[in-house]
């Protein structure tokens, strides 16, 4: 046995895509202990709801992180609604439900070619951006932006969906599904991604349970917590869903679940997109939120389970806003996750809880 | 399986007591967060069991308090809790991992604190406003007596409500011009007047 | 055998149109609903100045005085809340992106006086 020695790690790493620092304390080849820091991107976005209206304050929530952009401007505008008691029109839910999974796809495929990246097999990392293209092209024909779409408002959704729109839409995820069976037969059969990720970072299932984990992260070490379930919106309209869990707990297992939940949102979006009534898209919201008025709600993200807070004091202002991220839950658990593992597979195991630092200090 | 958020209060002792029989029932931690208020910091706690988020607020702590650390429970709220700390100023005694105010790189100390002259303008403006419309409403409970005290007015009940209105509507009016600069409120107050002057001038050649 | 999983994709795509642009001879032309730049009608504009009060990162000037409008296309976000709030439709987005310029600078466009009727 060595001498322990503290490896420091980031914030500045070709793996990291976010600026997020470790201590590894490190004997031999094996990570013994580590410590996580971040802070090196707080920009005090929550202090801002102070100089901004309830309404104007959506677009800086989309800007806290560029790949939840829908997410939070969905899960900010749900928790003003709460509490304001404004009712979406079913319409309006739809399309914010149909956008909101297209951004998971996007996500989701964005981190299966970086994850391809850390782990050398390049050829891959390109074939899954080359797919997430087309779902960028379906944003910027629908909401004209391409990763800020600026498309959710309180009250419902700005801009509509023609059926014809849908159709063209439907038609296009089928063609990526075809090419995208491919990728993930190469990610889930293939030898050398096997060889970097199956057994790797285990987390057991309570070790899950004890450590709060939310999101993907979770549902691979067999906790099937998904805030869909909870049927907000659109969701409850789904003939049946189910979390997508897997229970070996390892890296494999992540991507597993990363990989099947692309073809779960693409299932959802074609029944949705099947379904969907005709009507209005939003509702006009008037007035102010109540002083000391609390709301308080969870978004299912392509990362996990999001917190969000609102509180108003009479005026156009937000007395708080906060929102909770899933990478601030899952990185106890990362931290637990590393403990024992080979220094090589460090950067396998951070990509695989999908950090979003950017998200996580707002 | 719905989904309910519930907040409930708590004593500001009873915190890592909460957070210890939680545990014991299986909930699950969710979120900690700080509520800056103008004298004092609301802390609120959030858990969750199976679709019930429980918000547990504590409310009215001093800046400067100090709160157990339920990180031995909960490793995970290390994260938030250290968050609370630098932008909030409220010390969690016990934390696993403490990073001792150097979690966030921030250029002011504690800056959730401070309320920006924006939001201190605008809770001016409101207050105002609802000066203004207490006093009218105060006027118009006292017209409505005094008509009905009269009895003598053709219609009391329309007029007090005209007036009370009118009043109303002056009361936003004095909110806007505070918020004007002031040689802008004074044009526009000289139109008002102007205005009020040639619909009395109207009504009293109605009455003539 | 794990590296052939990806070969028919791989060889496929050598035969396929390339999905990438040859980016400054070629550019891709915007689609029509695409956010790109604001522009503003000076014949309707009426000068309300509702623009100026919906605008999130006060981009936008409105001098009654001297009949003006302004707008910072560096700072403004495209996100068309000025458009929604317009009275007069005259606040349109253009699918083209503001074209690259070598310093920040503002649009006054003078709004022309119209006869009252």
């Amino acid at each position: 046995m060595g001498k322990a020695t503290v490896i420091p790690f980031g914030p500045q790493h070709p793996v990291l895509p976010e600026p997020l620092h470790l201590d590894l304390v490190v004997q031999d080849e094996t990570v013994i202990d580590c410590l996580p820091q971040i802070g090196f991107v707080h920009r005090g976005l929550e202090k801002l709801v102070e100089t901004r209206d309830y309404d104007q304050f959506i677009y800086v929530a989309e800007r806290i992180c560029g790949i939840c952009a829908m997410g939070h401007s969905l899960g900010y505008a749900e928790t003003v609604e709460d509490l304001m008691g404004v009712e979406v029109p079913k319409r309006g839910e739809y399309l914010r439900v149909i956008w909101h999974e297209l951004s998971r796809i996007h996500s989701h495929l964005l981190w299966l070619g970086l994850a391809a990246d850390a782990f050398g097999f390049e050829s891959l990392f390109m074939h899954c951006w080359r797919l997430r293209e087309r779902i960028l092209d379906i944003f910027e024909k629908t909401t004209g932006g391409r990763v800020i779409l600026s498309v959710v408002c309180v009250g419902g959704v700005r801009r509509d969906i023609e059926d014809t729109e849908l159709a063209a839409i439907c038609q296009t995820l089928e063609g990526i599904k075809a090419e995208y069976q491919q990728i993930m037969d190469t990610l889930l059969t293939d030898i050398s991604v096997k060889d970097r990720t199956v057994g790797v970072g285990v987390l057991t299932h309570d070790q899950a349970v004890a450590l709060s984990m939310v999101g993907p992260f979770a549902r691979a070490s067999n906790v099937p917590y998904d805030v869909r379930t909870f049927g907000r919106g659109a969701y409850g309209d789904l003939t049946d869903f189910a979390p997508i869990t897997s229970d070996e707990g390892d890296c494999y297992a992540r991507v597993k679940v990363r990989c099947q939940e692309v073809l779960q949102s693409i299932g959802i979006i074609e029944e949705l997109a099947a379904k969907i009534p005709a009507g209005d898209i939003s509702v006009k919201v008037k007035g102010n939120p109540e002083p000391g008025a609390r709301a308080a709600n969870v978004l299912e993200q392509p990362r996990g389970e999001c917190y969000y807070y609102a509180q108003g004091n009479g005026t156009k202002f937000l007395e708080r806003m906060r929102m909770r991220t899933p990478t601030s839950q899952n990185l106890a658990g990362m931290v637990e996750a590393l403990k024992g593992c080979d220094l090589a597979d460090v950067n396998m195991i951070i990509l695989t809880i999908d950090p979003c630092i950017s998200c996580t200090e707002r | 399986m719905g989904f309910q958020s519930v907040f409930t209060p708590l004593e500001r002792s009873a915190v890592h007591e909460d957070a210890a029989s939680r545990q014991a029932q299986g909930w699950r931690y969710v979120q900690m967060l700080a509520v800056n208020n103008e004298d004092d910091v609301d802390v609120v706690y959030s858990y969750m069991k199976y679709g019930a988020l429980d918000n547990v607020v504590i409310s009215a702590l001093p800046k400067d308090a100090h709160l157990p650390s339920i990180t031995d429970l909960y490793l995970e709220a290390f994260v938030c809790e250290n968050e609370i700390h630098d932008l909030f100023g409220i010390t969690f005694d016990g934390l696993a991992i403490d990073f001792l105010g150097n979690f966030y790189r921030v250029s002011t100390e504690f800056p959730m604190t401070i309320t920006s002259p924006e939001k201190l303008a605008m809770m001016e403006k409101q207050r105002k406003l609802e000066e203004k419309k207490a006093q009218a409403e105060a006027a118009k409970a006292q017209k409505a007596k005094e008509a009905a005290k009269g009895k003598a007015a053709e219609s009391p009940a329309d007029i007090s409500g005209a007036t009370a209105d009118g009043q109303l509507i002056d009361a936003e009016m004095e909110a806007k011009l505070a918020a004007m600069p002031p040689e802008k409120a004074a044009k526009v107050r000289a139109a008002m007047e102007a205005k009020a002057r040639a619909a009395k001038k109207a009504a009293e050649g109605e009455d003539a | 055998m794990g590296s052939f999983h990806l070969g028919a994709m791989t060889l496929g795509s050598l035969f396929k149109k390339p999905e990438t642009l040859r980016y400054p001879a070629e550019t891709k032309p915007p689609y029509a609903g695409q956010k790109g730049h604001v522009v503003n009608r000076v014949e309707d504009c009426i000068l309300c100045s509702k623009c100026q009060k919906v605008c999130p990162c006060h981009c936008i000037t409105v001098d009654k005085a001297a009949r003006t409008w302004t707008i910072d296309p560096y700072l403004c976000i495209q996100c068309s809340s000025c458009i929604d709030a317009c009275p007069k439709d005259c606040l349109s987005m253009d699918p083209a992106a503001t074209p690259i310029a070598s310093s920040k600078h503002d649009i006054t466009l003078s709004i022309p006086e119209t006869e009252k009727s």
